[in-house]
């Protein structure tokens, strides 16, 4: 392993992220090499986490664009200041040369900077963290494209702006569709699976303080039990974490079946895979949680 | 670990293009692009780490998750065993491992496919007078289109083909929540119409408007091409063919024994050729049937990326199932609560005496939006508003 690779992990540990070899590795790409890392995963792995970490580690400013069907280019990359502009307007109504006032009016100083410019304009590189990217149409895809690849943005009246510091961007998706293969070339590629068991009793461990080592464990059996059923909405790292948190606040320090069909809404949180698990079920799954 | 003695950059770049080579060839997509990328990534990472070479490879050839177990057997088998420590070896030779050097040797069950498809398109030239007396070649339209589809000749079928595709050009849209410019949309666009001040000395003279823009439905199909089914099986295809053109986005799934992905074969639009293509590369053409299973399949490996709430999925099958109920009402009930709606279409509907009463339509029938016969033009036709909204 080479050694920046681990510096990365071991820092990374530190600001409470437990990242496996995979994630490391594609991080660490992402930053020698400038490119764009396309996160893909189930709900909850800790995806947009990522971002945050980074943002912490580089000691940076973290710009946050969130995705939503019919976002466009007013809300993601820029808009004029029309009030300002038309106040201008009106004070230089008298003024002739109408080249000079279409010039001041058209000016940075009537541009109001939405998360992708000010991504590009900051004087210290930041963390762009573009999340949820599926949920937006896929002409907005198309438009990143630009903004991507070259890290420049071209305004009609005011010409192309460059990036003074390549931010490290981070997309996410939920895979609630397939993203275009133009923007997938442009990035690295990265997917999270649900974590190992190792991996997510150090987690509940890291993140949820005073829980005791048996109890953090017993929790984990019983949370990848529950993703190896065929649950509608199997539950993520973050259920595992509200569940721990829970059981802590209720000073459990340990599972049995009564504590765990009263607080399963932390987990499991949709009413139909709730049908689904009987009384049963709930002694099978603390049942291997009990032997190991 | 130090890199082993670190080999020629030359050297590395040729045997990744080797290896993009392989991948593509047992069909992961891997683009020249990904390759550069994939060159790029490993200058910055220890190549003397098999584990670190496969995680960089893998994140910068941007491998999807579905292909992963594919590219873990090929980098054992062609990466590491062939990598740094053996200059020896022949490499101007891709290595390929024998399983996926074509299959040209199991023609057994094509033969057989080949001959139904050439019995049903009629290669022959000679053919007779259907038994209702109808000439061939003479097919007024409302006939055709009330005509069951196992009873049609070879002219038929094109006359139909050509029908199918003025059908589908009629489905209707859906707004989008994307706002785009239009002459007298609801909401006001203030960039445009500042814009346009300008030509008035800022004086707001008229307002640009913009309206939601007009999107075309996405619709998934999953077809069944059991032996029960083959007669249909053609003239579905033929008219998703057809819809393909004016919807936003359609994925086609076959499913027998076992799912298979179509999309990627239906490039051509051209019927007849890509049916026989996938008679010769669907498993088990014509073979059995095991629904569940197979919807099951669908629901783990591409509901999520091809079916969103605009998604219309159409399954064609008669639901004569022989796995499980089980698993076929759970893979509808998860499909359910992704999809807009899901219109079930069976053939068998066509006969007026028919009660859905397989059990595989027993457990079908509550999950199911919309239950529409599928044996003939008109029912196909009658369809079409389904899809629309």
């Amino acid at each position: 392993m080479r050694p920046e690779i681990r510096a990365l992990q071991e820092a990374m540990r530190r600001a409470d992220y437990i990242a496996e070899p995979s994630i490391v590795t594609a991080v660490h790409l992402a930053r020698a090499m400038e490119k764009p890392l396309l996160v893909e995963g189930d709900a909850g792995v800790g995806k947009t986490e990522i971002a945050k970490v980074m943002a912490a580690l580089m000691e940076t400013e973290l710009i946050r664009l969130q995705c939503y069907e019919g976002l466009d280019v007013n809300t993601a990359l820029y808009e004029w200041n029309y009030q300002k502009q038309l106040l201008r307007l009106r004070m230089g109504a008298d003024e002739t040369e109408a080249d000079h006032l279409e010039g001041v009016i058209f000016g940075r100083r009537y541009l109001l900077e939405r998360p992708l410019l000010r991504a590009i304009t900051r004087e210290t590189a930041p963390v762009l963290l573009i999340d949820e990217i599926d949920r937006a149409d896929e002409g907005f895809e198309a438009f990143l494209l630009e903004v991507l690849s070259d890290f420049q943005v071209t305004i009609p009246e005011l010409g192309t702006i460059r990036a003074t510091h390549r931010p490290l961007v981070v997309l996410t998706s939920n895979r609630s569709r397939e993203i275009g293969d133009a923007l997938r070339r442009r990035c690295l590629y990265l997917y999270i699976e649900h974590p190992a068991f190792a991996k997510e009793v150090e987690i509940i461990r890291a993140k949820v303080p005073g829980i005791s080592d048996a109890l953090a464990v017993q929790i984990t059996h019983v949370v990848q039990g529950l993703r190896a059923r065929r649950l509608m909405k199997p539950p993520g790292v973050a259920e595992t974490l509200d569940w721990a948190r829970a059981l802590v606040t209720l000073h459990q320090d340990h599972l049995d079946a009564d504590i765990v069909s009263e607080t399963l809404g932390c987990v499991v949180k949709d009413q139909h895979d709730i049908s689904l698990l009987h009384a049963e079920d709930v002694e099978t799954l603390l049942a291997g949680a009990g032997a190991g | 670990m130090p890199a082993t003695a670190p080999a020629p950059e030359r050297h590395l770049v040729a045997h990744l293009a080797r290896f993009s080579g392989e991948l593509r060839h047992v069909g992961v997509p891997v683009g020249l692009r990904d390759e550069i990328d994939g060159a790029a990534a490993l200058r910055f990472i220890d190549i003397g780490d098999p584990e670190e070479v496969r995680l960089a490879l893998r994140s910068a050839l941007k491998i999807p998750r579905r292909w992963w177990a594919a590219f873990d057997r090929l980098f054992d088998e062609s990466w590491r065993r062939a990598a740094l420590p053996h200059p020896a070896r022949d490499r101007n030779a891709p290595r390929i491992p024998r399983r996926w050097r074509g299959d040209e040797n199991t023609e057994a069950p094509l033969a057989r496919i080949r001959r139904q498809l050439d019995e049903r398109t009629g290669t022959g030239e000679a053919e007779v007078p259907d038994a209702d007396g109808e000439l061939p070649g003479y097919s007024p339209r409302a006939l055709l289109r009330k005509k069951v589809f196992d009873e049609c000749t070879p002219d038929d079928l094109r006359d139909m083909e050509r029908l199918l595709e003025r059908l589908a050009a009629r489905i209707a849209t859906r707004p989008s929540r994307r706002l785009v410019p239009s002459a007298r949309g609801p909401v006001v666009d203030v960039r445009r119409s500042f814009r346009r001040s300008l030509a008035h000395g800022g004086e707001l003279v008229e307002l640009a408007r913009r309206a939601r823009a007009v999107e075309l439905p996405s619709l998934v199909v999953l077809c069944d091409t059991s032996g029960s089914m083959d007669a249909c099986s053609r003239f579905l295809l033929a008219f998703v063919f057809a819809l393909r053109k004016v919807t936003r986005r359609t994925e086609i799934f076959a499913f027998n024994t076992s799912l298979t992905r179509l999309t990627p074969w239906l490039r051509t639009g051209d019927v007849t050729g890509t049916l026989e293509r996938l008679a010769r590369n669907v498993e088990d053409w014509s073979g059995g049937t095991r629904i569940g299973e197979c919807l099951l399949a669908f629901v783990d490996n591409h509901l999520r990326h091809t079916v969103r709430s605009d998604t219309t999925v159409l399954i064609l099958s008669d639901g004569l199932d022989r796995g499980d109920t089980g698993s076929l009402e759970t893979a509808l009930l998860a499909i359910r609560r992704r999809a807009r709606r899901i219109i079930w279409l069976n053939p068998l509907m066509g006969d007026p005496r028919y009660r859905p009463e397989a059990k595989g339509m027993q457990a079908a029938l509550p999950h199911v939006d919309r239950l529409v016969p599928a044996h003939n033009l008109e029912a196909l036709e009658a369809l079409l508003p389904m899809i629309e909204r």
